[in-house]
């Protein structure tokens, strides 16, 4: 049963290969490929997390057992997050059809396989593999809209991309030089002797920016906005969502298994904290909706980085939490963003127009600042008491942007907000009111149905949520379950 | 702003290369996994061709991400290149030695590319190499004559049931109860050109996909530029 781990990527790249061919063949056919392979993959990945002992495995790709061969590893967390990805692909999946649906979905099932690949690997090179085939699927998706304004973006992104795609590898190659393999399980560990160092430090460096360029970390995040605002809301929506979830994931699992050093989170901390500035007065004076989601994406990342950043992994929860919610919050806001494009100004009267958006708007930003009942109070709650039980000055300031940014936040979402609840300008016609509707207010409302059922099961969700992260942290835990028969490590 | 920003940048990345130069062992590379797999390699996949061994079967899903990552490359291309209006043919042909040249050198190209593939798992070379040729071979013709076109259909047939074979082959050894990619069928005829099991068969489905990828994207490339 575990075996069929493998399937979930294999069978995402398989669908993409045949697509191109099957599309010229029967058309009919073809459009259901991708999502009949997306809801297999969310089946077992379904079943694994239902009927499974909850105790993590490891699978030996090739059958040739880590650390020589690739293993993936699949915790609670990793499968939570693979599960994440196939359902976000098949809920935002690329129907549209044109003649380039054949290589849009193509690239839609080549993204999503990578992203559950990042999900569940262990093995180092092998997440770098999947990071550049997210990236090159991405580039193809945010072209495919095929303005000029979306060239450019695909342009600068490229660019960044590259260069986060050479200081990854270069960290890679650092790690390597120095202790000989790439298994995570295998660098955790050697990294106590060989990498707790200033290499060790020059590497994990390397890292965070080359991975940090998808974690919209501050400063290699300035595609982010252009990116948002010109591809189509549904990829937009599983890019923030998810593909930054993901980045992020592997950063945390580096610094959880192998750079145990205080600079490192030092230095997370500092650039988080420069995120959360950045982003969210950039998003408080964006003129334009989806310029303003994204800005704000990049200040909501940055707390992950700070949260990230406490020491021991006891911020574990918190990033759980706060990952999990503006998942939610910010694909369900995309989709909402999908009708209401161009300038805020205009939408000036359009909660008349269609109030059952308007009431989602309301609830997704209620949560994104934090008010009680909701989801995102408890995240942001668990954040602030740890944050508030560290003694370092840096982890204080830390939490005093935090909720300076806060403020911030509930400023332009409001504003937002009361724009919505505006009436109408005399001089416009009704039908020139921007409305949200059809296929992606039923998605926001898909969202916004998840934000209430997990507001009414916040205990049970919250005490799943902690077992998740207990797991997560444990070192010895990951390294006994990739190397079984390991002598002398602690049970 | 910008440029203080990236000379920041270009500084502290300078200043940390140089101060982990001084710290790295040179000349003492660790083999930890490396000198495992030189030891079993050949007993445990077959192929005498280290490199094959790891690239095909140690580590073959970081191969089969690569292939992947070519199809989103080519993927993304024709995406964007498939909006322009095409009417090849405006450009001049080839000389007479490059037009001749090209009919005679497209057989010894293809053999070469073949060979290069079927010996990748006994001697250095293999399908990616390989593919790289049979696509020099195919675009040959294409730089003699502009305005000879290139079948995309045949070829995208092709780049889909390469890639696809590749994963079915693994798909088979999980369907026998093995673990995804594992090589099957080790016969025990080290250094032979039947070796090695299924390793040949996935180089093989790597070269097609690499030739037949690069090929459609350079004519695409080629019909491009020729409109404009």
């Amino acid at each position: 049963m575990n075996g069929a781990l493998a399937l979930t990527i294999a069978l995402p790249l398989l669908g993409a290969f045949l697509l191109p061919v099957l599309m010229r063949v029967s058309v009919a056919f073809g459009v259901w490929i991708g999502p009949a392979i997306l809801a297999y993959g969310c089946w077992i990945l379904g079943d694994l997390w239902l009927t499974g002992s909850m105790q993590p495995f490891s699978v030996a790709l090739g059958g040739f057992a880590p650390p020589l061969g690739i293993n993936l590893y699949a915790d609670t967390l990793a499968l939570l997050f693979a599960l994440a990805a196939q359902l976000l692909g098949l809920i935002f999946w690329p129907f549209k059809l044109d003649q380039d649906s054949a290589r849009r979905q193509a690239l839609m099932l080549l993204l999503v396989a990578a992203s559950t690949g990042l999900a569940l690997s262990g093995d180092l090179f092998n997440l770098y593999v999947f990071y550049e085939l997210t990236a090159v699927a991405t580039f193809g998706l945010v072209a495919a809209s095929g303005t000029s304004a979306a060239y450019a973006a695909t342009i600068r992104y490229l660019i960044l991309s590259g260069i986060g795609s050479v200081l990854t590898l270069f960290g890679i190659a650092l790690i390597y030089g120095q202790t000989g393999t790439l298994n995570l399980a295998h660098l955790a560990q050697l990294a106590p002797e060989q990498l707790s160092n200033e290499l060790g430090l020059a590497a994990f460096l390397s890292l965070l920016i080359g991975i940090g360029v998808k974690a919209e970390l501050f400063p290699v995040n300035t595609w982010v906005p252009e990116v948002y605002a010109t591809a189509s809301s549904r990829l937009s929506a599983f890019l923030a969502g998810l593909v930054s979830k993901l980045a992020l994931l592997i950063i945390l699992r580096l610094l959880l298994l192998v750079f145990h050093q205080p600079e490192a989170a030092q230095v997370i901390l500092i650039l988080g904290i420069l995120g959360v500035v950045s982003g969210e007065l950039a998003a408080w004076r964006a003129k334009e909706m989806r310029r303003m989601l994204a800005f704000s994406s990049i200040g909501q990342l940055g707390v992950l980085f700070i949260a990230m950043a406490l020491p021991d992994g006891q911020g574990m929860l918190a990033v759980l939490a706060l990952a999990l919610h503006h998942l939610v919050i910010k694909s369900g806001l995309f989709m909402l963003a999908d009708g209401w494009g161009g300038a805020l100004q205009r939408l000036r009267g359009s909660a008349a127009a269609s109030p059952l958006a308007a009431g989602l708007f309301v609830l997704f930003s209620l949560s994104l600042v934090g008010m009680p009942p909701l989801p995102g109070f408890w995240a942001k709650f668990t954040l602030i008491t740890e944050l508030a039980g560290q003694t370092e000055p840096l982890y204080l300031m830390g939490l005093t942007v935090f909720l300076l940014a806060t403020v911030v936040e509930a400023a332009y979402l409001f504003r937002v907000a009361a724009i919505i609840y505006q009436s109408a300008p005399q001089e416009r016609r009704p039908d020139e009111i921007p409305k949200a509707g059809g296929l992606s207010l039923a998605t926001a409302g898909l969202f916004g149905a998840g934000l209430i059922a997990t507001t009414l099961l916040i205990a049970p969700v919250g005490d799943r949520l902690q077992t998740i992260a207990a797991q997560a942290q444990d070192v010895d835990l990951y390294i006994n379950t990739v190397f079984p028969a390991t002598p002398g490590a602690s049970q | 702003m910008g440029n203080l920003t990236g000379l920041l940048f270009a500084g502290g990345l300078g200043f940390m290369l140089l101060a982990i130069a001084g710290g790295l062992d040179f000349g003492a590379p660790p083999m930890l996994i490396g000198s495992a797999i030189q030891a079993q390699a050949p007993a445990e996949t077959g192929a005498t061709n280290i490199v094959t061994s790891v690239v095909l079967g140690y580590r073959a899903i970081d191969t089969l991400g690569e292939l992947s990552i070519l199809f989103a490359a080519a993927a993304s291309a024709g995406l964007v290149l498939g909006r322009r209006h095409t009417s090849a043919g405006t450009q001049t042909e080839g000389g007479f030695i490059l037009r001749t040249g090209g009919g005679i050198l497209f057989p010894l190209m293809m053999t070469i590319g073949f060979y290069i593939i079927f010996h990748g798992h006994l001697t250095p070379g293999g399908g990616f190499q390989g593919g790289v040729i049979l696509a020099a071979a195919f675009f040959l013709p294409l730089l003699a004559r502009p305005g000879a076109k290139l079948h995309h259909s045949t070829l995208s047939l092709i780049e889909g049931f390469a890639g696809a074979s590749f994963i079915l082959v693994g798909l088979l050894a999980l369907a026998e109860g093995k673990a995804f990619l594992q090589p099957l069928l080790i016969q025990d005829t080290l250094g032979q050109l039947f070796s090695a099991g299924t390793l040949p068969l996935l180089y093989l489905a790597v070269g097609l996909k690499v030739g037949a990828e690069l090929a459609s994207l350079l004519s695409r490339l080629a019909q491009t530029e020729a409109s404009q």
